[in-house]
């Protein structure tokens, strides 16, 4: 953890390549590393490339930009490939195929989806076609990666998607959802809500979520996930999306239907986390309306007052030459509490913990 | 010149102190790694197998950043161990504390491996003579570095027991220049062939067996920021008993197995293949079958003879 405030300035540069022109050697020395761990190095490469400026960095922090970009750029070449087959797969005449996230930012030709360095591919098809879709691409050569009864169960009945699946031709695992978030967990989303306001993408066969779904679908990704440590790319995924959808005006009525779309959906809290997190380190200029009736509808003071360090804790990344200190790792065990008492009422929670500590004793041996 | 004095004539206390604090670098050519421990064993290993590699300060800008720490708590004294660390990230399992050596150059390989896509990567010996580079990829166990160690002591300059790093931009070869990484019999077969050769402690029990280190020369390590244009690719094999081989290899079976031998040629697309292409066109390649050095060396150096006009 840092306390000192400029610390994270160099976040800005991902929106403003600018910034980044004036650091020293050290700087870029501390960034690059700081940006590769936090996998925004890439994001970087290609901000400074769109505005012209990455012949102006110094060489040797260049080279490490070059490096990373090329990276990137194959790792999102293969998701469009991937992609592109999976819909041949599936029947997008018969029932929506929806891509989430990065995928989804990609499609869209966003800006966020240059530097991405993607490791699965997360699609969403309604739960009555999830049997079919599951079928159809089995067909093809996607083989769910082997699982128990128990987990099969776990899976189908409490979770928002199937087993992760993989090809032999593909470099990524296929994550299957029927919704965004578990339909047993305190927070559930109405998936009926998401597809009745879908939009089509640029790449035939696949819709994406409307985008101030997508932008509610990264908040609660991140704040009712598992494990939100040093997700600062998140963060900066939805400052991106706010400043696309809402500051640069490509979605009319953006900030308007967010508030109430959060409150419908159920991910208030969520939405007024990411508010509150991306103004700390991104400085998003979310209209302050807008502000307001979020944090009016978002975690009351009790709640904020634990949650917020919390989320700060886990968040804040660590200086590179350090290991993560006791706070933060402190702060991510409560929030892991916290995600499985929200993800599983306490009577499924219990026997599932006992039969994963079984489980895991079992693989010790 | 370099302001600086290398290692091996620099007093072991003012290495173990600097290696515990700021860190030291060590410049490889392709890369520059900012390494840092407060084991004194490590100290000393460094500056038998990094010997002529100037004793420097970390400087503003490296490129890998290395710590190497003891275990917490009574790991300290019971088994102590050690932990590779790089960007506040454990890439791998502990090391006993006294193996803090082949950690160091297993996982700075394996970062090399992971970062440096500006170039493209294969899996190769590399060492120059005359100006010009020769590569030798080859899978792991095929020999490839007893045969790069036994050139090195040949007079041929070292680039690189692994990394046979290719700027796509001037298709020249550029030098990642480490100790040479001797495994199991290599290390018998090298003191063998040279009794003088500078080698490191050998370390039993590794992941890979017996491992000890060749050090690099000091001609090498000055010149290690210079490249050289390929010449030549042999693919070497080495087989017990068998008789010395030299078979020409098209180009079209070339070029498969330059990418084959490569760690990032999916990675780079289209740039590693015009980086390959351009390789194959420029530079013949042969298959190198043999069992005994001296045979594999005087073949390689009859052929290059012939290729290369001395300088």
């Amino acid at each position: 953890m840092s306390d000192d405030p400029t610390a994270h300035r160099w976040l800005l540069a991902l929106g403003e390549p600018r910034q980044a022109l004036g650091w020293s050697l050290a700087e870029w020395q501390r960034h690059i590393r700081l940006a590769r761990r936090l996998r925004l190095l890439a994001r970087l490469a290609e901000g400074l490339d769109a505005a012209g400026l990455l012949d102006q960095v110094p060489p040797p922090a260049r080279r490490h930009l070059l490096a990373e970009q090329q990276l990137s750029r194959w790792r999102v070449d293969a998701l469009r490939w991937a992609a592109l087959r999976v819909v041949q797969a599936l029947e997008p005449k018969a029932y929506p195929c929806v891509l989430l996230k990065g995928a989804a930012y990609v499609a869209q030709g966003l800006p966020i989806g240059r530097g991405r360095l993607p490791s699965d591919l997360d699609i969403l098809v309604p739960k009555a076609h999830l049997d079919d879709a599951q079928v159809s691409l089995a067909k093809t050569g996607w083989d769910e990666l082997p699982t128990d009864a128990y987990d099969q169960r776990y899976y189908r009945e409490w979770s928002h998607e199937l087993p992760p699946m993989r090809h032999p031709h593909h470099a990524y695992e296929l994550d299957l959802h029927h919704n965004i978030l578990p339909p047993v967990a305190r927070t559930s989303v109405d998936a009926g809500l998401l597809l009745s306001r879908l939009q089509p993408s640029p790449w035939p066969g696949w819709q994406v979520l409307h985008p101030v779904d997508q932008l509610l679908h990264s908040a609660a990704h991140l704040f009712l996930d598992a494990e939100p440590r040093e997700r600062l790319r998140d963060l900066a995924d939805m400052d991106q999306l706010m400043r696309h959808f809402g500051v640069a005006g490509a979605c009319p009525g953006f900030w308007d239907e967010l508030p109430p779309r959060a409150a419908q959906l159920g991910l208030a809290e969520p939405l007024a986390l990411a508010l509150h997190f991306t103004a700390r380190w991104f400085d998003t200029p979310v209209p302050e309306p807008v502000r307001r009736r979020v944090a009016a509808s978002g975690p009351g003071a009790l709640r904020r007052a634990w949650l917020v360090p919390l989320f700060g804790a886990v968040l804040d990344p660590t200086d590179p030459d350090r290991m993560p200190g006791l706070p933060q790792e402190a702060a991510a065990t409560l929030l892991l509490a916290r995600y499985h008492l929200t993800r599983l009422p306490l009577r499924l929670l219990l026997p599932h913990l006992w039969r994963k500590w079984r489980k895991a004793g079992d693989q010790t041996l | 010149m370099s302001p600086h004095p290398p290692l091996h004539l620099t007093a072991s206390g003012a290495v173990r102190a600097a290696l515990a604090s700021p860190g030291l670098r060590l410049d490889l050519g392709l890369a520059a790694l900012h390494l840092r421990s407060r084991s004194a064993l490590l100290a000393g290993q460094l500056q038998r197998v990094y010997p002529h590699f100037p004793f420097e300060p970390p400087g503003d800008f490296a490129d890998l950043h290395v710590h190497v720490d003891p275990g917490a708590g009574l790991r300290r004294w019971i088994r102590p161990q050690a932990r590779f660390r790089c960007d506040s990230r454990r890439n791998f399992e502990p090391f006993p504390a006294s193996h803090a050596l082949p950690l160091v150059e297993w996982g700075s390989n394996w970062l090399i491996g992971q970062r440096f896509n500006d170039h493209l990567l294969l899996h190769a010996g590399a060492v120059e003579r005359d100006g010009r580079a020769l590569l030798l990829p080859a899978v792991p166990g095929s020999g490839k570095s007893t045969l790069t160690a036994a050139l090195s002591l040949s007079g041929w300059r070292l680039l690189s027991d692994e990394f046979g790093a290719i700027d796509p931009a001037s298709g020249e070869v550029r030098p990642v220049l480490k100790p040479v990484a001797l495994k199991n019999r290599s290390i018998d077969v090298i003191r063998a062939f040279a009794p003088d050769a500078p080698l490191g402690p050998a370390f039993p029990n590794t992941r890979k067996g017996t491992v000890a280190h060749l050090a690099a020369s000091a001609a090498a390590v000055a010149a290690r920021h210079r490249g050289a244009r390929p010449a030549a690719v042999i693919l070497p094999r080495w087989s017990d008993g068998a008789a010395l081989s030299l078979q020409p290899v098209p180009p079209e079976e070339l070029l498969p197995a330059v990418g084959f031998n490569a760690f990032n040629y999916r990675v780079l697309g289209a740039r590693s293949f015009d980086a390959a292409v351009r390789l194959v066109r420029q530079c013949p390649g042969w298959r190198l079958t043999y069992s005994r050095l001296d045979d594999a060396l005087r073949g390689i150096d009859q052929l290059w003879r012939d290729l290369v006009p001395a300088a």
